[in-house]
């Protein structure tokens, strides 16, 4: 903190222009221009985010075909419909799941992976290099790549699994749930472990040090020390990771459209994959019923939005004592 | 909760690894192990790039060899779709929604820090609520309304709904409480700077840092979206994912065309990112949230 | 040092400044030296690389470009851009299947009868030009590019070692109709037990239904497919075929696919002319010689082919018009027959042209290609199809592969299809 005031005080010194050194009184022009500083975003999100979201409820309310528009106010029909159908209790499902699936596994991953990071190495800064590589990959080549990978006929996991004789017959990883999400969660594992483990290094780079000694002092092992001290310390930024990751993982989209090699947006041959952002891209942008695929949007929207106060309330609880 | 750049903190370097926390033999076999679990994928998307197509499909060992067309499906790559478009593209789209993000949350940022004006508290509370509305989901309409302005297609659908995030004006408040402090500002008003010269020559250089990580974010963001782009653009003007999509599709699927189009997308990034590695990690570092 | 940075700031916003002019601008389709660009958008190679060389030769004010996709995400964006009002390509192919569905839409193209396509009625297979026009016959909305008559690919080699003749007119004899198909499938499965008898389950049906006069949809759009006896004929018959352990379950089309011909995992693939193409592609080189083409049970079909249109938002859709009309030309078709991707020409005058009749595939062991195709679009009824046919074909198609998967009995299958079928017409 110190180093920014002097840098800032510097500035401050060297640059302000000379000659307008008198008092200013407050004009008409300081009242306006931190409205003028705050107004960008919010015609941005007023136009952009706050307009559609609510137009939104208005399209879910009516019979509306993408091509041709406007078809009458059915009420609630299309909710109705959507609760009555089973793919979106079926697309629910799947979101949470894929969601866990590829968060709680990526996330401990990244913590482990950090704690290796966290200590003395050779070439320190290659080994943070490599370890973010993944994130340089695009989410589309991700799941182009791994779909390949994950291929039923010759696919590489399918091969190694075969010479490690784990599986007697290919295993068809499009085909059923348990093994589609499987591998849809470790498309984003593989994408987002790195970038997460040197987040958590960062953190635990900041715990003051003498922490750690005093422990060694007591002479508590490595692992201990990790439970007792590290975990506690880096606990807001293990909250800030699953608050990013929730937002992503609720809304995937490009995995598990692309893991279907025919990409319709089915989700597989019985929507075993189908997550909620895939159906409503199905009936919005294929079937063209904005009107349905707008009440889509909504409850998904509703997830979303409890989710994120579910989150919020973690933070509060577990953040609290450090206040 | 608060955001700070780590390696900036004194007490942050001084932390640094252990000296008596020095990796052994097994933590470096672990990392390695990592690293191969990172890199492998990319591999033998290298490896199947650079092999003629026929040669790959429905052979029962998958090859871990180069060969040596590497360069002819690159060839196919750009033949098949604009790539140097999507590139440009791409490039365009993440850079500008960076730029506009940085200095528009910036600015909004430091109004909502150091300025006091009517409304100001909750104003900011409607921002931080809606740091969690992800805008995606308002698709519809937005496609609808980018279609009623005449931007589908344009790269403008793209960018002007993007030009500034809700995340990104709360990110920028934190740290202009954090970094800037008051007595400074105050000392620039008495010295009759304006609120613009303030703001540049007082609390911009205080958060720079964590300025670069959220247009670090944004790009990489902006980057990687698909499913706006996929409803926005045309194929032909779309942008690196949508091209390399579009290399994925057709009635065959040549396998060896796609994955050198990977190949193509990711050299320029990971090229990039050799370059500025060092930055790049201290940046990511310097993202952490801590309390 | 304060300019300095005054300097760069005003850079910033200059650079974002232009960043956003730039992007604002609309990719024009004049380009600076005076030549009109065209767009042209197919799902998949429609061989049109040679026959646009001799149109920009023929026309140096014009260049031609050409966009290609996946069948269905050319068609999602063509909706995308139909109502967005920008975005099409000047001259946009539609599979016959979603034709029907842009019909709805039709002020959206251009009549094409204003460039003088009426004219061109009597060059086309009836059926075909029914099919591209409406309002009966007033409404030209696309010119036709091929049809797909139906055949069945096989692989002789397989044949030899299930004892079946090998000769294509001994072949075709022997499956009259596709009970007889898949009788001869249960011989070859009893004799050749690491092979299937064909590739996917969804292909046959696919194959059958082209038959049927009337499939998903009545003549008046209604929805029939849960009362129409040829449906259920066509899924049963299939879905039994699959449980049987008849199809190498391979999603057409897919990275699978391609690698189960190369592989020859099957003995036939139901084979529409453009067919041949791909089949050539997938299995390369070690392939050539073991195919052959016989003509299909049931008497012919057409599946697939295509039509060209032209959307009334391009800028050019005069020069669009003429360019969709070269495309279609008897000569434009001929050529692409005997090019790579073998489409079968939709023209009454280039299907009986010597040099189309007397084209033979050597790949496919020196077939007659011409006259079998050509006897078979000739031959045919075309099946009707509805608006949303294509919605409703999805469900049909997963339901037959989760029998592939045996994850489910062909009657819970023939079930959940029906289901689903109602639920993508509702919504």
């Amino acid at each position: 903190m110190a180093v920014h005031t002097a840098g800032a005080q510097r500035t401050l010194e060297s640059e302000a222009p000379p000659g307008r050194r008198a008092r200013r009184r407050p004009t008409r022009q300081s009242r306006v221009t931190p409205y003028t500083f705050i107004a960008p975003f919010f015609v941005v999100f007023g136009l952009f985010g706050l307009y559609p979201l609510l137009y939104t409820l208005w399209v879910s309310l009516h019979r509306w075909d993408r091509l041709t528009g406007d078809g009458g106010f059915t009420g609630l029909a299309n909710f109705r419909d959507l609760f009555a159908d089973p793919d979106f209790y079926n697309a629910t499902y799947n979101t949470f799941s894929i969601y866990l699936l590829s968060t709680v596994p990526q996330l401990l991953l990244a913590l482990a992976v950090a704690w290796l990071l966290d200590r003395r190495l050779r070439a320190r800064t290659t080994w943070r290099a490599l370890v973010l590589v993944p994130q340089y990959v695009s989410v589309v080549a991700v799941a182009l790549v791994f779909s390949q990978l994950f291929g039923r006929d010759f696919g590489v996991v399918n091969w190694v699994l075969e010479q490690l004789g784990l599986i007697s017959a290919p295993v068809d990883w499009t085909a059923d749930t348990w093994s589609s999400h499987l591998a849809i969660s470790f498309m984003v594992m593989w994408r987002w472990t790195g970038y997460n483990a040197l987040i958590y290094l960062a953190a635990m780079q900041a715990v003051p040090r003498d922490l750690y000694e005093s422990a060694m002092v007591d002479g508590a092992g490595r692992l201990l020390t990790f439970r007792r001290i590290t975990l506690p310390a880096i606990r807001p930024t293990l909250l800030f990771t699953v608050v990013i990751s929730t937002i992503g993982g609720l809304q995937l989209f490009a995995e598990p459209l692309l893991f279907d090699s025919q990409a319709n947006a089915e989700g597989g041959t019985e929507h075993q994959f189908q997550t909620l952002t895939l159906m409503l891209y199905k009936y919005g942008f294929i079937n063209n019923d904005a009107g349905y695929a707008s009440a889509v949007s909504w409850v998904l929207f509703l997830v979303i939005a409890a989710v994120a106060a579910l989150n919020f309330y973690l933070t509060r609880r577990l953040g609290g004592s450090d206040r | 909760m608060a955001t700070l750049p780590a390696a900036e903190r004194p007490r942050a370097r001084a932390a640094g690894p252990r000296r008596h926390d020095s990796a052994g033999p097994l933590a470096y076999a672990l990392l390695a192990a990592v690293v191969l679990a990172s890199v492998f994928p990319l591999y033998w998307t290298f490896v199947v790039a650079s092999h003629s197509d026929n040669s790959v499909l429905g052979g029962s060992t998958p090859s871990l060899v180069p060969g040596g067309h590497l360069l002819e499906n690159i060839g196919r790559v750009f033949d098949t779709v604009d790539f140097w478009k999507a590139l440009g593209n791409s490039f365009t789209v993440a850079g500008t929604t960076a730029v506009s993000n940085v200095l528009l949350s910036s600015l909004a940022g430091y109004a909502f820090a150091k300025l006091r004006f009517p409304g100001r508290n909750a104003l900011l509370v409607v921002v931080i609520t809606t740091v969690m509305v992800p805008t995606q989901l308002g698709i519809i309409p937005l496609y609808l309304l980018v279609t009623d302005l005449g931007l589908y297609g344009k790269l403008s659908a793209l960018i002007v709904p993007s030009l500034v995030s809700a995340i990104g004006v709360f990110w920028m408040r934190q740290a202009m409480e954090e970094n800037v402090p008051d007595e400074l500002i105050e000392a620039a008003r008495m010295d009759g700077a304006g609120q613009l010269r303030t703001f540049w020559y007082v609390a911009w250089p205080g958060v720079r840092s964590v300025a670069a990580v959220l247009g670090m974010f944004t790009f990489m963001f902006a980057w990687n979206d698909y499913f706006w782009p996929l409803i926005a653009l045309p194929p032909e003007n779309g942008t690196v994912q949508i091209a390399l999509n579009q290399l994925a599709a057709g009635y065959y699927t040549d396998y060896t065309l796609m994955l050198a189009g990977v190949v193509v997308s990711v050299v320029p990034v990971l090229v990039l990112f050799a370059v500025l590695a060092r930055r790049i990690v201290s940046g990511v570092m310097a993202g952490a949230v801590k309390g | 040092m304060g300019s300095s940075h005054a300097r760069r700031s005003a850079a910033t916003a200059a650079a974002l400044a232009t960043l956003l002019a730039l992007s604002g601008c609309a990719s024009g389709s004049v380009e600076s030296d005076g030549k009109i660009t065209l767009t042209v958008a197919t799902f998949s190679d429609f061989g049109y690389k040679p026959l646009i060389k001799e149109y920009e030769k023929a026309h140096p004010d014009i260049v031609v470009k050409e966009r290609i996709s996946q069948l269905d995400q050319h068609h999602n964006s063509l909706s995308t851009q139909l109502s967005s009002g920008s975005g099409a390509a000047d001259v946009v192919a539609i599979e016959e299947g979603y034709l029907p569905k842009f019909r709805t839409v039709q002020d959206k193209f251009v009549n094409l009868a204003a460039s003088g396509g009426l004219k061109r009625k009597d060059e086309y297979l009836p059926y075909k030009w029914a099919q591209g026009t409406t309002d009966g016959g007033k409404f030209v909305m696309g010119y036709g590019t091929d049809v797909g008559g139906l055949a069945i690919c096989y692989r002789k080699d397989l044949f030899r070692r299930a004892g079946l003749p090998t000769d294509r007119e001994a072949v075709g004899r022997l499956w009259p109709t596709w009970d007889a198909y898949f009788k001869a499938g249960d011989t070859f499965r009893t004799k050749v037990k690491d092979h299937a008898w064909f590739d996917s389950a969804g292909n046959v049906f696919s194959a059958m239904m082209n038959q049927t006069e009337y499939g998903f949809f009545d003549a008046d759009d209604s929805y029939i497919a849960d009362e129409n006896p040829d449906v259920k004929r066509s899924f049963s018959a299939s879905a039994d075929a699959a449980a049987d352990g008849m199809s190498a379950n391979l999603v057409p089309f897919s990275q699978q696919w391609n690698a189960g011909i190369k592989q020859g995992r099957m003995a036939t693939i139901t084979c529409p002319a453009w067919m041949t193409g791909l089949i050539q592609t997938a299995a390369g080189k070690e392939g050539e010689g073991k195919w052959d083409i016989a003509s299909v049970p049931g008497g012919g079909g057409n599946w697939g082919g295509s039509f060209l249109t032209v959307p009334k938002q391009g800028r050019h859709t005069k020069e669009a018009a003429d360019l969709a009309a070269f495309l279609t030309s008897a000569d434009s078709e001929k050529k692409i027959f005997q090019g790579p991707t073998g489409s079968l020409p939709s023209l009454t005058g280039a299907l009986s042209d010597p040099a189309v009749q007397n084209t033979r595939q050597k790949y496919f062991d020196d077939a007659p290609t011409g006259k079998i195709f050509a006897a078979s679009a000739q031959g045919l009824k075309p099946s009707y199809r509805g608006t949303k046919d294509q919605q409703v074909r999805i469900p049909f198609a997963n339901a037959l592969q989760l029998v592939e998967q045996r994850k489910s009995s062909p009657a819970q299958a023939w079930q959940k299809a029906l289901s689903d079928a109602a639920k993508n017409l509702k919504h």
